[in-house]
Order: structure tokens, then sequence, then C-alpha cells
């Protein structure tokens, strides 16, 4: 049986996202991220695959803070793919997605310099884990050593997972049973994740019209596989 | 024998290793039916994962989660759907209690010091543990006092309630920084006074259409972040075909504040005023229906609005705006925040806020429900004058033997209230931490109990939930340090006393849940007999009922005014001009998240630092104090002082500073010990409670500067200290 050919995307929506951080917690816990230490975020050398960007608008009292979510934005025309001297920053046709080959990369870091995004993250170091919290890594996830670059992949591992399952099952994957762990965490679920070749799936009906969307840096013409949902700015009072 | 074949071979082993666990564990094990291995348990197989559901314990909401094993290891932590709590949802902190479980820093064993502060803990066996605590217990007899904290399972609270009971001695103090930094002790007394019953309100965010919060981090650490983030979700996207609409007060921006649609910094103190300015314009308008504008008229106080205005910041017209915007619409909701109950510990303020729930009709506020059943404990905080009440007598020297599970008492409790004093007139401390906290440091013996993902209990969730919900904690991993289940330790130790035995004559604590639980009935997951009904509460993660009911809508009883005053602020403005706002970190709550590094190195969302304490300033107020981002100032208070670098911080009053909770420890492992400061020590004590929202600080440089592990670019701030505050 073939593999379907997915879009993988996923939605934002800014006027529902509180800024918790829970999806940044969830991402460290599902593909073992390195935690770096004080003195390392000193020198910019922090590693969060999926971060929240507060701006600040106006000046006080007429103030106002927006989060932003941030992760790979799985572009398909990713300024980082061409860039990779040895293939190690590629392109999967069949899924849409912008896929990092850990064993392949020998940290040129010219995908870093290339990405408008600055979603992806150099390891410096071999990532520490005290023991025993070697425990808690997942299995499914390779740790990364020093020298190689990584970044968010949709949670590729939970996307291979599903599909397995589906086959076994003989049937198609189903719309919401992929949930990279930041969506599948997300309280006020301002995350939504699914397939935008299938009219049905829940990202589908939500962009379907939806005038509040817009993509980071569409100028550049990077066409991310992720959408942005405006905040609100309606007003119930009289 | 010389040639062994495979099958004798497994024979031998089987019965071999059926001898050791036999003989090795007596307690606990009799639950686990063993099996010889050429049949592999079925949730065993390797590479594929199994799913236990249990309860969360970072915090006191007790959301239902389900962890993914493999293997034996705990690998991920995700809500549980069928929750009806968190309905799958979890928060940065119920995701890192991995990093509890296999924290590096937890004790390996039981141990003890002879000399309180000294560090040198010498590992005991649990034999040796047990017999002393046994022996202080028979010694102090009911000069024993127990302290918990609020995330202590129902099932320990009961039989430490059950124990005290039956030496004689005062039952549980229930206390720690985040009940108190929740107000959960004040809110529920603001209840009885208000609608009768002493019952922590519940907000229906998700049906309201304008909600007013009075400085209520709901989308913070306040109550349940995770139950109010899926509310919030709902409410943007709300029933009634409107986007909700926002209005919050508070002094400095919070991550709630940052969702509002209309913000408005008021002067810390004056909240409860402006909700009575509120309802006295909607009566003078007159705004709104008819039914409201006749509860208006009855709740108003006579106020001067202009004079609010002026002492809240908040111009009249504004005010009037904001009055408007609530009287006119569907479904209006006015939340107390945390920080008025700990300006007026009798509850006033929250009072003039649920005023104008009155006047709203009470339809998006209820009352959380009873306790499923009255033989399950829900955990009832303890007013702060009991905490007073227990320092005075062990610093008369009426307690003998202090017993601690769950609280974190040196760390939480600023030195005013005088408990680092009084506990060197305890003879004897046992702390039950499964880490060794600042607590701990100070005990003469820690028997650790083991990490809620290793434990039995149950927990009724208690943060206002419409819905009884019982949830049911299990273990997922076999223990990973050789600690021992405070419940058992209990029941063990009771054996030896007569009083205790009669009263405690469980085997051991699951014996005790196994016989309380199923006495439930069958709830949504149904099933039959005890032990059906046993299997689906820890299936499930718990028990609920199968119906929802009908929430029950307060009947406010309030008829007259309310008259909340100004607080009063410890410290003169000539000599501390600036107001002290503490709030609880996202990330570390009230410093219990400190020892996980997921949650150190994740960068706090309003100002992307991560690992450290900061001061935050309103651009002006450092301007006039001529600091910059991370120049160190001293903050003093007439309580104690400390010192933390600046962070300008465009969205507070310039009158204002503001400080996280949360860092600052001086143990609790290595990855919160020497870290920041911990602004607890400039908070004062009064009788009514800790003055963490009423407090005035001074602030001087100190000529030092740090660099600041913020993730958002600070070019031209930083730059040029890192080799400075990091010497290679």
């Amino acid at each position: 049986m073939a593999l379907a050919e997915h879009k993988w995307t996923m939605v934002v929506d800014l006027d529902k996202c509180t800024g918790c951080g829970a999806c940044v917690v969830a991402c460290h816990a599902e593909n073992n991220v390195p935690i770096v230490s004080e003195e390392q975020t000193v020198r910019g050398r922090a590693m969060h695959w999926m971060r929240i960007e507060r701006y600040w608008e106006g000046s006080f009292p007429e103030i106002k803070a927006r989060f932003i979510p941030l992760m790979c934005q799985q572009c398909e025309r990713a300024p980082c793919e061409p860039v990779c001297p040895v293939y190690a920053t590629l392109h999967s046709e069949r899924e849409h997605l912008n896929l990092q080959v850990y064993n392949r990369c020998v940290g040129t870091r010219y995908c870093q310099n290339n990405d408008p995004y600055k979603v992806r993250f150099f390891n410096f170091f071999d990532p520490i884990f005290d023991e025993p919290l070697t425990q808690q890594l997942n299995p499914d996830v390779t740790v990364r050593s020093a020298g190689v670059m990584e970044k968010c992949t949709f949670c590729v591992q939970r996307i291979r997972r599903a599909e397995e399952r589906a086959r076994l099952e003989k049937r198609p994957l189903t719309d919401g049973e992929v949930a990279p762990a930041c969506v599948q965490t997300c309280p006020p679920g301002a995350l939504v994740f699914g397939d935008l070749n299938d009219e049905a799936s829940a990202v589908s009906q939500l962009l379907s019209g939806n005038a509040r969307q817009f993509k980071l840096l569409e100028h550049l013409g990077t066409e991310p596989s992720v959408v942005y949902l405006k905040g609100g700015t309606s007003y119930v009072g009289t | 024998m010389t040639n062994i074949s495979r099958r004798d071979f497994i024979k031998v082993g089987t019965a071999g290793i059926l001898t050791t666990v036999l003989t090795g564990c007596q307690n606990p094990r009799h639950w686990v039916t063993l099996e010889p291995y050429v049949i592999p348990p079925e949730e065993q197989l390797a590479g594929v994962a199994t799913w236990y559901a249990t309860t969360c314990r970072q915090c006191p909401a007790g959301c239902g989660i389900i962890v993914r094993v493999m293997n034996g290891r705990a690998l991920k932590i995700e809500g549980n759907p069928q929750h009806p709590l968190n309905k799958g949802k979890l928060c940065a902190r119920g995701q890192a209690g991995l990093q509890i479980l296999y924290n590096p820093d937890r004790l390996p064993g039981p141990v003890q010091q002879t000399k309180r502060g000294s560090g040198r803990f010498q590992p005991v066996s649990w034999e040796d543990g047990l017999n002393t605590l046994y022996a202080r217990l028979q010694q102090a007899g009911n000069s024993t006092a127990i302290w918990t904290g609020s995330t202590t399972s129902g099932h320990l609270l009961d039989l430490f309630g059950r124990f005290a009971a039956a030496i004689g001695a005062p039952s549980p103090l229930v206390f720690d920084l985040c009940s108190e930094l929740n107000g959960l002790a004040t809110l529920e007394n603001a209840s009885q006074a208000f609608f009768g019953k002493n019952r922590l309100p519940t907000y229906d965010l998700d049906q309201a259409d304008v909600v007013l919060s009075f400085g209520a981090d709901f989308l913070g650490p306040w109550l349940s972040q995770v139950r109010y983030g899926t509310a919030f979700g709902a409410f943007r996207s709300q029933p009634l075909g409107k986007r909700g609409y926002l209005v919050q007060l508070e002094p400095r921006m919070s991550t709630t504040g940052a969702k509002a649609d209309r913000w408005l910094p008021v002067s810390p103190g004056t909240e409860a005023l402006v909700a009575q300015a509120l309802v006295r314009i909607m009566a003078d308008g007159p705004l709104g229906p008819a039914e409201r504008l006749t509860e208006a008229n009855t709740l108003a106080s006579e106020i001067d609005v202009s004079s609010v205005a002026a002492a809240s910041g908040i111009p009249v017209t504004e005010l009037e705006q904001v009055a408007r915007i609530f009287a006119t619409a569907t479904r209006p909701l006015a939340i107390p925040g945390n920080a008025l109950a700990a300006q007026d510990g009798q509850g006033t303020a929250i009072a003039a806020v649920h005023a104008l729930n009155t006047i709203a009709g009470a339809d998006g506020l209820a009352l959380s429900p009873d306790s499923p059943a009255t033989w399950l404990l829900k955990p009832q905080v303890s007013p702060f004058s009991d905490v007073q009440a227990l320092i005075e007598r062990m610093q008369a020297g009426d307690i003998q033997l202090l017993l601690i599970h769950g609280a974190n008492p040196v760390y939480e409790l600023p030195e005013s209230a005088g408990f680092v004093d009084a506990l060197a007139h305890v003879p004897f401390v046992v702390s039950f931490s499964p880490i060794a906290d600042e607590t701990s440091a100070q005990a003469d013996l820690v028997l650790p109990d083991r990490t809620y993902l290793e434990s039995w209990g149950y927990n009724v969730t208690s943060p206002g939930f419409d819905l009884p919900v019982v949830g049911s904690q299990q273990p997922v991993v076999t223990p990973v340090f050789d600690a021992r289940s405070t419940g058992d330790v209990l029941l063990t130790v009771a054996r030896g006393i007569p009083a205790a035995a009669t009263a405690l004559p469980w085997r051991d604590e699951v014996a005790f849940l196994k016989e309380t639980i199923p006495q439930l009935g069958p709830g949504a997951a149904g099933g039959s007999d005890s032990d059906v009904l046993w299997s689906r509460f820890l299936q499930h993660g718990g028990w609920w009922s199968a119906t929802t009911p009908s929430p029950v809508h307060p009947t406010a009883v309030l008829s007259q005014p309310v008259q909340a005053e100004t607080p009063q602020f410890q410290g003169n403005e000539q000599e501390y001009p600036y107001f002290l706002h503490l709030y609880m970190s996202d990330f570390m709550s009230d410093g219990r998240g400190a020892n996980q590094p997921w949650l150190q190195g994740a960068p706090d969302p309003m100002t992307t630092v991560a690992w450290q304490t900061w001061v935050e300033m309103h651009p002006r107020t450092a301007q006039q104090l001529g600091v910059k981002d991370g120049d160190v100032v001293r903050i003093a208070s007439p309580a104690g002082e400390i010192e933390a670098p600046v962070y300008i911080y465009p969205a507070i009053r310039p009158d204002t500073v503001a400080i996280p909770i949360g860092q600052g420890h001086t143990d609790y492992g290595r990855y919160a010990r020497k870290r920041g400061s911990n602004p607890m020590d400039l908070v004062g004590a009064t009788d009514e409670g800790l003055a963490w929202a009423a407090m005035r600080v001074r602030i001087t440089p100190t000529g030092k500067k740090t660099a600041q592990a913020g993730f958002e670019s600070k070019i031209g701030v930083t730059e040029g200290f890192i080799n400075e505050a990091f010497p290679r």
C-alpha cells in the first residue's frame, strides 16, 4: 500500500494563545531537547524548538503585549534547504515537511544563517542529562550530539506512529489522529494540526474563508506550513 | 548436573526469583501477582508503550494525567482526555512532572543528621528510621504536630487526621505558600460571608461574554491554569456568537493582562474601591436592565466616583465605559484576584467584587460542589492564624515532635513569621520530603516519601469545580529510589501505639484505599462489585458522576452595600516610595518548580528570562533611579531586603515594582540552589496573614551588573557584561 500524501499544517490562533508555555515544556519532553545552562543561555545558546515571542505594542498605560508561538515554519520553499552542503536539511515531497537528518549534519550552520525565522538550534556542546534524568528520554527520538543542528519536526515520530497504526489496521489516517506534543497539550486550543489536503480536516475548516489568516514573513516567498490567525479586536460592549 | 536444559534453567530461574521476591519484601508487594517470565505480562512488550492514568500533583488543582511508560520507564506525561477538569490538556508544570520522578537530587533513602543545617546527612536503614520515629512519637504523645501541604494526597491527610485524633494531637495543619498565594482560605471564607457557604467559587469563563478581572491571573498559576486556560479558548469563540471581552485591572501586566482587551493599571490595593465605584456608576447611570438596576441601587455604597478615580489612577470616563460594558453585557462576570485576599484577610474586598456578580444575576458564578462522599477528604486550607498559633506553641516549647509533609515552610515563610526561630525550640523534626529542601535541612530525620508518579492516593479536585471529581493516583513505574510511602510509614508506626493501632487498623495504604474508594459506587466508568470499581477508578484516572449535575448558583445573602477599605501597606511612603507587587512565576509556582530543569530553562512568557530572579520596573522609574537592564539593585522593605537585577518592563505602574516568586533556594537540589533571590524575605506577617500584596519598598542601586539569561534580543543592553558576569 503506497503511503498517502499529506500536507501537514499547523494553525496558530493568536487570539487564544495565553503564552502559558505548556507547548515549550511539552516539546522539550517529547523531543529530548536539552536544557541549556544559565551561562550558555546568557551567551545566546538556549535551545527551544518551540518558543513564545512577546511583542510590546504602544506605551504605558495604553500598552498591549502580543504572544506569538514560534516553531519551524516547515516552508515549502525553505531558505535553509538549498544551502546545506550535505543534504542534512531536505524536503519531504510526500509529507511537505522540512526534514533534518542528524547523522548527516556536519555543523556548517549555513542553514541557521539562512533561516529567516531563527528556529534552528545548534548543539554547541553535548547535551547533559544528569542521572537518572536519562530515564525520561523518548526512545523514538535521537539525542543529538555536539556539532549538530536541530529544529522542530512537527513531531515526525508521532506522525510515523499514527501512520503505522493506520496501516496495521488497513485504514486511512483520520483527522485529529496526529497531534504534535505542543498541540496535544495546548489548554486553550490555540494550536490546531492536520492535513490541508483533507478538505474535511479541522485545519481546512478553520482556514477556509478565514480573513484572520496570515503567514510570517510571507513576502520572502518561503510558503510556510504554519498559518497564524490574527488576534481579534471585536468589541461586544456598546 | 552438567547439562542444564533451557527448560530446567527457566524453572530454576523462576523459582529463584520467586523466593527472592517473597523473602525480600513483605509489605506492599502482596498486591503484585507474580507470573513466571515465560508468560510476559501483557503490558511489557518491548518497544510498545503503555499509558497509565493518575493525577498531577504539581499544584493543588489536580488535573488528570496519563503517563507513557515503556520498558518500565516513564517517558511522557499528557493530560487525561476523559478527566472533566483538564480534558486532555496540561500546563507547563504538569508536563515537567517526570523531572520530579527522575530528579538526580532525590534522597536515595532515609537519612538523619546530628546537627541541624549542617547538611551532613547520614544514611540510615528504614528499620532504624521507623524505630526512631516510633520512639519519638511515643515520647511526644499529644505534643506532636503535623504540618501538611495543599498537594498532600487526600488519603494521607485522612490517615494523618485519624492518627492525630487517636494520639490526642491537634488536627494536621494544611498550609503552604501555594495555598497562601492563591488566597484559598480567604476566598472560601469570603464565600461564607457572602453566599452562606464556606466553599471556593467557580467561574464560568466559557459562558461569559464580558469578564472583569480584578487582578485575577487565571491564565497564570492561579487556581487552575489548565481549567481556566481551556475555558479561555471557549471564551474567545463562545456560544453567544461574540468574542468574549476581557477587562483586567492590575498594577503590573500579567499573562492574563496580556490577553485583555482592555488593561487598566490600577493602583495596588484600590481594586475593591473600583468595584464599588462601578456599582455606584451603574446605579446612578442608570445603566443596564431593570432587574440589574434594582440590585445596583441596593448594593451601591456612598462612594465618590471621582475620588476613586484619583486614588486608583483610572479616569472617570474609563470607569464609566467599563461600567456600561458590564451592565449591558448578556452574561458579565467579575473575578476577584488573589492579591485582594492578601490585602484584606476579612474578604470584604472579595465581597465588593462579588457585588458586581450579584448585580449580573450570579449566572457566571457557582460554588464548588461538596466532596461526593463525606469520608473522602477535600483538603481544607488552614487560615494563617492557625499557622501563627502553631508557631507560638513551638516557640513556647509545647511541641515535642514536628512532622512535615508536602510543605517547605523554611523557604516559604518569610523570616518575619518566626518559623525558623520557633523550630529551634522543637526537640525533634521529621521531614517526609523526597528531596532535601530547606525544611529537610533543618530536620533531624528525613523519611523520603515517594513522588506522585510512584504513589497511591486520591484527590478531590479543589479549585472550584462544578462536577464532583475524585482523581485517582497510582504508581506508573516502580519506585526509582529507596523511598517509602508516608502512608505506609504512618500505618507501620501506628501499630505500636495502642490508641493509633485501633484507629488505623489497615495493613497498608492500598488496603485503606481499596476499602474506601469503592464505596463511591459506580460513576461514569460504571462497574458493580468492589474489585471492578477499584480497577475502573485506577484505569480511568478517577471517579466522577455519570451525569453532570446542574451547577448550584449561589443565592447572594448580601442585601446591603459592601464597605471595603483601602488596605494598609507596610512601610511609609517617604521611606519606601514604591509598591511591591509579588507574583507567582508561571513555571516555578510558589518555588516548588525550581528543582526541575525544564521549568528553570523555559523562558518566562513576559520577560523571556530563564534561571534567574529579576525586578520589573517602568522605564521612567529606571531612569529616575539611574539604572538599566541587568543593573543589580537592593530592594528593602520594613521586613527585609534582597538584591535582584532590573528588568525594564513597560507595562507596570511607575510607582510599583514587581518580582516573581520561586527562586532564591538555599537547598532543594542542584538546579534550584543559590539561584536568584527569594522575594518572600521582603514580606511581613500580620495577624491576618502574609502581607505579600501590601508591602512598600525602597530601591537602591548597588553598582553591580549582571547578564540576564533572556531569550529575547537585548542588543546594546547586556552585551559586554557577559564575560564580567561569567568570567572564564
